[in-house]
């Protein structure tokens, strides 16, 4: 028997908690976090949950909400949550190095090779050590397989019985099968938008329902997922830990417009949202671009058919969306004509470096405060992005001339990130 | 003798290997000296003047632990309900009932600022 053990660690309301940490006056008080230029809800606790507050909504569509149930606004400290989040990673590394960091508030292990006899035990005794040490609670799935750890997760942060933790491992065959039957099918990890209705007009509404489907079934409904799915949920694993993967040499984003268009605005928010996901490849793989460009066309098949590239070579190496993104603003001006009908357009990056080489090798030449600067702005929106799905936070069109500077009003202090921040306490 | 001990002064293969180059050796470390648990360890602002006879002083910075448990003799930062704010205090004085946000095990106080 080979069979595995993975856990999820799935910290709660993680923003909210964070917030919580430093400012324990706001427990039991319904508190949301807004995405930087305090657009949209990324975070809410639970009494905003129950007040029905929306997750993704715009706060100006929702006022009277917040009016009403006195709801507490954030703006994202990103600096702060980057921190818990690291100290939770360090915590977790020392159980075992077989981790996987799924996204800023999930990480999963591997405790296949660990010498642990009550799976459930473990789980409450580790979320009971990140809620000591750390301060922020967690839930903790265990299960022979990854979709089925989330799930545990899921069903650990239901019910406040298990404290904290829900192991399939070990579990009794009716307890199994009642604890699946319990969870709604759209729970499922990998189960989307699409496929949801799908699996309901097929009767399938709960995970048990879906694990005793046929693969094949699932297979024809969801594609070579689905099949994998069923397995994992029958606790048979397909998805191990990701694997370190091979970096990338270049990274290109291009788009073909719609309709062609001579509209400048159209073109700019093209090179936002194209430099911004380009930029967050580059980060993904800790690397910086010493290259960047943007090409433009007009239509091929068209009479006139016209292309522009521009390339630039950066004095410092950046992964900055930011900074990428004016500055290809910038040389869209030096080509753009509102006489031309422009087809398709693309960011490309290349001649990478590895992040780490800037700041040892070639620290004379580098402008460190502002690189650490645009580096924690870049973690930080790159926490959301991979939370919430790409472009949840995306650089307005309309600051692109200005240099991006995120909205702070309601920020709480950079308790961890600012000798000038620091939490204060009291002499009694 | 001399033109032998002058001979060992310009030969860079003899006498005792260059300590710098030792792997083993390292130069001190304050973050190993005060942290123990450095994922359980914060930083705070101490406010109020009350302790300067114990050399504590309004605005040292106290080093917290949350995964020490206190004991007796210790200092502590707990959250004060009524104050809405963060306290800290010898462990044994806090109220019944107030809970122990971390365990301070230092305070560092700047005799002369050298980062303005």
């Amino acid at each position: 028997m080979n069979s595995k053990v993975f856990a999820l660690i799935d910290c709660n309301n993680f923003f909210v908690s964070c917030e919580r940490l430093f400012q324990p006056g706001l427990e039991g008080k319904p508190v949301v976090v807004l995405s930087s230029g305090d657009g949209c809800v990324v975070a809410r606790s639970n009494e905003a949950k129950q007040c029905g507050v929306p997750m993704g909504a715009p706060v100006f569509k929702h006022r009277q909400l917040f009016e009403r149930h006195n709801i507490l606004k954030f703006s994202a400290n990103f600096e702060l949550y980057g921190d818990i989040s690291k100290r939770i990673t360090a915590l977790l590394a020392t159980v075992t190095p077989r981790i996987e960091i799924y996204s800023v508030d999930e990480s999963f292990l591997d405790l296949s090779e660990l010498p642990i006899t009550d799976y459930a035990g473990w789980g409450k005794a580790v979320h009971a050590m990140i809620m000591r040490t750390i301060g922020v609670p967690v839930s903790i799935g265990v299960a022979p397989s990854k979709t089925l750890a989330k799930l545990a997760a899921e069903i650990a942060k239901q019910h406040d019985g298990y404290r904290g933790a829900f192991s399939f491992t070990g579990l009794e065959d009716h307890r199994r099968e009642a604890a699946l039957a319990s969870m709604p099918v759209e729970g499922i990890w990998g189960v989307g938008r699409k496929s949801a209705p799908k699996l309901r007009a097929e009767g399938i509404t709960t995970a048990h329902a879906l694990a005793a489907m046929r693969p094949q079934h699932a297979k024809q409904l969801m594609g070579i997922q689905g099949r994998q799915m069923v397995s994992e949920l029958n606790g048979v694993s397909c998805i191990g830990l990701t694997p370190e993967h091979e970096p990338a040499k270049s990274i290109l984003r291009s788009r073909t417009f719609g309709e062609d268009t001579n509209q400048v605005h159209v073109l700019e928010a093209a090179i936002a949202t194209l430099g911004a996901r380009a930029a967050f490849s580059l980060r993904r793989e800790d690397l910086l671009a010493r290259r960047i460009g943007l090409f433009a066309n007009t239509n091929r098949n068209k009479p006139g058919y016209r292309r522009w590239v521009r390339e630039l070579k950066l004095t410092t190496p950046t992964n900055d969306s930011g900074y990428i993104i004016s500055a290809l603003v910038e040389q869209l001006n030096t080509f753009f004509s509102n006489r031309q009908q422009y087809h398709q357009l693309g960011v490309f990056l290349y001649d990478f470096v590895p992040e780490q080489a800037l700041q040892t090798d070639l620290l004379g030449v580098v402008d460190i405060v502002n690189h650490d600067r645009a580096q924690a702005r870049m973690q930080a929106l790159d926490l959301i992005n991979t939370k919430w799905g790409k472009g949840k936070l995306y650089y307005a069109a309309e600051d692109l001339s200005k240099s991006w500077q995120p909205r702070h009003d309601i920020r709480s202090p950079r308790y961890v990130s600012s000798w000038d921040e620091l939490p204060e306490a009291h002499i009694v | 003798m001399r033109e032998d001990k002058e001979d060992q002064g310009i030969s860079v293969h003899t006498g005792f290997p260059n300590p710098a180059t030792d792997a083993s050796l390292r130069s001190l470390d304050l973050n190993k000296l005060l942290i123990a648990h450095s994922a359980s360890t914060y930083l705070f602002r101490v406010r109020g003047n009350e302790w300067e006879q114990a050399g504590v002083f309004d605005g040292d910075i106290a080093i917290v632990d949350r995964a020490l448990s206190p004991r007796k003799a210790d200092t502590v930062i707990w959250w004060n309900e009524h104050q809405e704010s963060f306290a800290i205090s010898a462990y044994h004085t806090i109220p019944a009932g107030a809970t122990v946000w971390g365990v301070v095990t230092a305070t560092i106080h700047e005799h002369r600022k050298i980062h303005p």
